[in-house]
């Protein structure tokens, strides 16, 4: 029962830690002015081009092509701004992160927090039975957990709040790590 | 493109020129999207909506195993399919194809699945106990 208990409060504590962390960052960045600026200009930026390589044909002139490379070069550029302002709060988020996790991992460590109802497949057993004695994959370790909660509550956290890129912005940053969707029309 | 032309003056005719809210263009059939990023926010809450649900009951039922992650990847995904298709009966190339549509918000829907699963057969063994 004390058991059960304990559970329970170990998920209240998880979506707490979330929705601290989302309210770290509110007060440090996403209430600043110069963020809120740089945000909408990225977004509308973002929209600007994906709307304008949708229309732009293989026949595009010369000039059509130079004003997208220049768009995207200005899109880059606000993006980079965007993320020096984040960088403030991502600081203050690692840190807590890290020493939070120090924390939990010496309440959870070697505890089974959770009992899935299946059993993880084999490359996944590692995360999921971490730490844990005994041969039955269906116990769950705080760190499957954990991230489970992170994929879930805090994006649908941050998506509510309205904290969260847009998808436009997520795709052109997205093209700055990795080759953009259109880079081949343009070489 | 007539036919898009009639269904928003309709829209606007019949809320007497006020925008219809989002929720409610969502639950009315044939509704029209002018931006495509709201119609995918809502297939995105939707999706997330049905991964509670789901975990809740499959949960208390118990539905254990890969054959319950299975039954919610199909139901969730052919529900919304239905829905955009049948219901909204939207132009899926608009949005970038059926995939598109298909894995808007599923990984988050499905980590939140898993975690109202787990929270669910704990809550479910805990009033069992009490019970007891």
């Amino acid at each position: 029962m004390v058991m059960m208990t304990l559970k329970g409060n170990k998920s209240k504590m998880r979506m707490l830690l979330m929705k601290s962390l989302t309210g770290i960052t509110w007060v440090l960045v996403y209430r600043t002015e110069k963020y809120k600026r740089l945000k909408a200009e990225v977004e509308k930026q973002s929209k600007k081009l994906e709307k304008k390589k949708e229309t732009i044909t293989e026949s595009a002139g010369r000039q059509q092509k130079k004003k997208i490379e220049r768009q995207e070069e200005k899109l880059k550029n606000n993006n980079r701004d965007l993320s020096m302002v984040r960088m403030k709060s991502m600081f203050a988020i690692g840190f807590c992160f890290t020493a939070l996790m120090g924390m939990f991992n010496s309440i959870f460590d070697g505890r089974v927090v959770a009992k899935l109802p299946f059993v993880p497949l084999s490359y996944i057993q590692g995360l999921s039975h971490r730490n844990l004695l005994g041969e039955d994959y269906t116990d769950c370790s705080f760190i499957f957990l954990y991230i489970l909660c992170t994929m879930s509550i805090r994006q649908n956290i941050q998506k509510m709040l309205g904290l969260a890129p847009s998808r436009a912005a997520t795709k052109q940053a997205g093209g700055f790590l990795g080759p953009p969707p259109q880079a081949a029309k343009f070489s | 493109m007539t036919s898009i032309s009639k269904r928003k003056e309709e829209s606007h005719l019949v809320n007497g020129g006020v925008k219809q809210s989002t929720w409610s263009k969502a639950f009315s059939s044939n509704a029209v999207w002018e931006e495509k990023d709201e119609f995918l926010d809502v297939i995105y809450w939707l999706r997330q909506i049905i991964a509670i649900i789901l975990g809740v009951i499959w949960g208390v039922a118990p539905l254990k195993g890969f054959l319950g992650i299975a039954i919610f990847c199909i139901i969730n995904a052919g529900v919304l399919y239905v829905y955009f298709s049948s219901f909204q009966q939207i132009d899926e190339e608009e949005y970038g194809g059926t995939w598109e549509l298909t894995k808007e918000g599923f990984m988050t829907s499905f980590a939140l699945f898993l975690v109202g699963l787990v929270m669910s057969i704990k809550m479910y063994k805990l009033l069992k106990y009490n019970k007891n």
